[in-house]
């Protein structure tokens, strides 16, 4: 009985030492200069991209197996960082998990198919791409901010003066404390949930086919809304002075449009649904 | 010359080429229909109207891609002038954007120039004119198929929902050929199609 167990330990501890003898650590740093560029391209994976304290590149690389290898290519300021399938993997095998610094005012461009995407305190462009990857930005300032995805969720939060478009065919996306002079959301089947002000003077444009679209506002904000959803329903809980002439009709509890706040500076405010929901809130203290 | 060498070399076939391309091309089935496929779109491409001015987000999109390139910044020399996208995707880098820029000429005329009574047939989702790369959904499910199958499901059910979209989106512009809000709904079905399209076959993550 004894010698069961004991070799029912050995072997465990076999297949525990023959999986992380696989998994292996890679690591590259590349100088760069002012407003670098950086890729990492990643089938299956997550990465991660944080701010360096320097005009340095670093790329830590955790690799699942032997069945996928890291390529790095620095070209002048620009800096690529491929995962390379070799024959046979797939996506347990072939995975590997990225976790990068970089400038803070570099752009990146980030592709993922199922790993997770996500930025945080940088002020270059970042474009990000996956999938079924879900994609989490926060804390970014004066750029552009781009996310594609299928069915991966979407989470933005804290951008500042950015122009923010993402494109998700049926992952959520929600969004928090986003302003800036083009923000736009064009979803297939996914909910759109918007908590902010809107901003100064900017354009706001969350579109989805069939998912509903909630923005939940505070008491301040100014802007000019016009929401309209061709089958579903349409709410707002904050007055708003009606507009003397709209180009659609406002059919009740399938459209409405108005201004609050102060119109100097006020954003535009355009909320699409086909068969959504179109719910504007009023922000609560507690939230 | 072969395959791989012509196609290094496609700049310099649309003023008939060389003696060693064309000899190429009247060999190689492949070169020469891609060869076609590029011309094709040159010749579309021509015939888009200066007036037809493209969204905001288009510009924008290629503000990014601009930036993100360099090609707008003062380190333009140490810069590459081709990125590597295309020894990534190889020739079958032209399906999408091709894709793309058919639906987006598409889209423009849709809105700017056809009766209401054409729109059907001209925007309708089940029209292959509207994919002159030849690519369809059972196109994009084989890609998936050989690619990504653990996906395959997902991507099946988006490209379902996206199509339901595009009939509704077209009903409506049917249904009201001036609402501003119908035509942008289509357009926008349309790119994400486009964009499921890009994402399947993105040679990078495969």
């Amino acid at each position: 009985m004894v010698s069961k167990r004991a070799a029912k330990l050995v072997a465990i501890g076999v297949i525990v030492a023959g999986t992380l003898v696989a998994e292996s650590k890679r690591e590259y740093h590349f100088s760069v200069g002012p407003r670098a560029g950086v890729s990492v391209m990643n089938p299956y994976g997550s990465i991660s991209v944080k701010p360096s304290l320097n005009n340095t590149v670093v790329v830590n690389a955790f690799l699942h197996s032997d069945r996928v290898e890291v390529d790095n290519n620095q070209n002048g300021n620009r800096v690529d960082i491929q995962s390379h399938l070799l024959a046979g993997a797939d996506a347990d095998s072939g995975r590997v998990d990225y976790e990068v610094l970089v400038p803070a005012d570099a752009s990146i461009t980030l592709h993922s198919s199922t790993g997770s995407l996500r930025a945080e305190k940088l002020h270059g462009d970042v474009n990000l791409e996956g999938a079924g990857a879900a994609v989490d930005v926060r804390d970014i300032s004066d750029a552009h901010v781009h996310v594609k995805t299928m069915n991966g969720s979407v989470n933005l939060d804290n951008i500042q003066n950015g122009h923010v478009e993402v494109d998700s065919l049926s992952g959520d996306v929600t969004m928090r404390s986003v302003t800036g002079p083009l923000v736009q959301v064009v979803s297939t089947s996914g909910r759109i949930n918007y908590f902010g002000d809107f901003g100064n003077s900017g354009e706001y444009r969350l579109t989805s086919h069939s998912g509903d679209i909630e923005a939940t506002i505070p008491d301040w904000t100014s802007a000019d809304v016009s929401a309209r959803s061709v089958r579903g329903e349409v709410h707002d809980d904050i007055p708003l002075q009606p507009k003397n002439h709209t180009w659609f009709a406002i059919d009740k509890g399938r459209a409405f449009a108005g201004t609050m706040g102060r119109v100097a500076v006020s954003s535009t405010v355009v909320l699409r649904t086909f068969s959504g929901k179109i719910h504007l809130r009023k922000r609560s203290e507690k939230q | 010359m072969n395959c791989v060498e012509l196609r290094q070399s496609l700049a310099e076939v649309e003023d008939g080429g060389s003696a060693q391309q064309r000899a190429h091309l009247r060999a190689c089935p492949a070169c020469s229909a891609l060869v076609r496929d590029l011309n094709l779109i040159v010749t579309t491409a021509g015939q888009l109207r200066a007036a037809d001015d493209p969204s905001p987000r288009v510009w924008n999109s290629i503000e990014i891609a601009l930036r993100q390139e360099g090609l707008i910044r003062p380190l333009l020399a140490a810069r590459p002038p081709v990125p590597s996208f295309a020894e990534r995707w190889g020739a079958a880098r032209w399906l999408v954007p091709a894709a793309a820029m058919l639906l987006l000429a598409l889209g423009i005329y849709v809105r700017r120039e056809a009766p209401p009574n054409q729109l059907v047939r001209q925007a309708s989702v089940a029209t292959p004119a509207a994919n002159p790369s030849d690519l369809n959904d059972d196109d994009l499910m084989q890609e998936v198929a050989d690619n990504a199958p653990e996906m395959k499901t997902q991507y099946a059910e988006n490209l379902r929902q996206v199509n339901e979209s595009i009939r509704d989106a077209q009903g409506l512009v049917d249904e009201a050929p001036n609402d501003e809000d119908a035509r942008r709904s289509l357009m926008d079905a349309y790119q994400q199609k486009s964009m499921l399209f890009e994402m399947a076959m993105d040679r990078s993550l495969q």
